[in-house]
This record gives structure tokens, sequence and C-alpha cells, in this order.
């Protein structure tokens, strides 16, 4: 139990620091460490094609287009002035807010988890699932991407000069 | 195997909290989609806890592969949108987008 109280004060710590610190840069590289004790948790919880897509596409993949992004606006982040005492008084309504949810929350959650089916011998594998339980959705998913693919390329689509035309 | 599901459920709270709170207060655009991030991390924890509640652990992974796919999409097309905003108003404040009219 306490390897899974260590990755989650990890977890926490790390989106706190990524929300308060001044700075875009270090906010996009606390989240990759977000995404890194967020695989390291569904490691420890047997999930093992979940922490590496976790690992390889959210600590990698969305680190980088973060860091690329806040490079390229780096000029109106060293401007923007905003009022910083929002984010200074945040660990300390964090705190209060835990110690709220502590009372509600785990009386709450347990006598939800009653409800809860468990389901027996379901030690089918994962590619079972993606193929043939929920084939459609890879349908979708390269609808999503496709979609995603053509609006980003209308976004940074060269204006033609008027000899070109 | 961890079956204290109200314990997980407690820092999924705490962490949902956090993503929310940063999108509410900030008026940087990118901060709002790192709350984002915090608040999908957040879901994709409630997803794999639940799934081992049920014993069914593979669906959930096959659950939380999807979900991975569309947080990229999301924060690929949003960033693009955000580079494209500043290039033409120098501004990254999401009060100035009431200047998008039309």
């Amino acid at each position: 139990m306490s390897i899974y109280l260590l990755i989650y004060f990890l977890i926490i710590v790390s989106a706190v620091l990524s929300v308060i610190s001044k700075k875009l840069i270090n906010s996009a590289i606390m989240l990759a460490v977000l995404s890194v004790g967020v695989s390291l948790l569904f490691f420890t919880y047997e999930a093992p094609w979940a922490g590496v897509f976790e690992l390889s596409v959210c600590a990698g993949l969305i680190t980088v287009i973060f860091i690329s992004a806040v490079s390229l606006v780096k000029q109106d982040d060293e401007a923007f002035k905003e009022n910083r005492v929002k984010y200074t008084i945040f660990p300390l309504i964090l705190i209060i807010f835990a110690i709220l949810s502590s009372i509600f929350v785990p009386d709450y959650f347990s006598k939800l988890s009653n409800f809860s089916i468990y389901l027996e011998n379901q030690n089918e594998p994962v590619g079972k699932f993606i193929w043939l339980y929920r084939g459609v959705d890879i349908i979708g998913q390269l609808t999503l991407l496709s979609a995603s693919v053509f609006v980003i390329k209308h976004i940074f689509k060269k204006k033609k000069t008027a000899e070109e035309r | 195997m961890n079956t204290n599901f109200s314990v997980d459920w407690f820092f999924i709270s705490i962490l949902f909290f956090t993503g929310a709170y940063c999108m509410v207060v900030s008026r940087n655009i990118i901060r709002l989609l790192i709350g984002f991030e915090i608040i999908s991390k957040s879901a994709m924890i409630a997803i794999i806890t639940a799934g081992q509640l049920s014993n069914n652990i593979n669906l959930a992974q096959t659950l939380i592969i999807i979900m991975i796919l569309i947080e990229v999409i999301v924060v690929a097309t949003g960033l693009a949108l955000i580079v494209k905003f500043y290039n033409n108003y120098q501004t990254i404040d999401i009060r100035k987008l009431i200047n998008l009219k039309g």
C-alpha cells in the first residue's frame, strides 16, 4: 500500500507545482513528471499497455508539443503580467479541500464500491478487446485523427501571394 | 493488488480539483490546456481503478488507449489554434479572445 501512496504523493505534488509555477516551461515539465507518475501507477495496477502508452505519448509527445508552443509564444509569456495571489494561495485552498474531502469522499465511495460487479475469468488479452469487442472505436479514432490533421493543415495554410494567383 | 477504492478516489478528487482550479482562475490559454490535461489524468486513474475493482483491467486499458489518443488530438489542435491566435494578435490572454468576431 505504501508504494501507491508514494506514487500518489508524486502525482499530487507535480500537479500542484505545474499549476503554481510562474514560467510556462516549468509547468510543461511538471506536467511530464505528472504523466510519468500516472504511468508508474498504471504499471503497479498491472496495466502495462496503458502505462506504455501514457509514458510514450503523454510524457513524450504532449510535452514536446507544449514546449514548442511555449517557445513560440515566449515573448508574450514574459510580458504577460497576471495576478499571482490566486496561485500562491492555491496550496492553502487545496489543503482545505483535502480535509473536507477526507471527511466526505471515502465514506461515499466505499458505499458506491459495494454496487460494483466482480467479473470472473476476465483474462482475455488486450488485443482481443481492441480488435474484436471495441473494433468500431478504431474507425472513430481514425476519423478524429484525420479531422485533426485537416484542421491543423488549414490553420497553418500559407496565404497565396498575388503573383501565385 | 490494491483494493482500497475509496482512498484512490480521495486522491482522484484532489487531482480533479487541482485541474479545475487551474482552468477557472487562469487567464493564460496554455494554462487552461494544462488544467485540462490534469483533469484528464484524473479521469484516466478513475477508469483504471474502476477496472481493477470489477476485475476487468484489460477493457479499462483499451478505454485508456482511446482516451490518450483523443487527448493528443485535443491538445495538438488547441495549441495550433493558440499559436495562430498569437501570430495574429500577439497575446495569449483569454479575455482578448472577444476580438474574434464573425
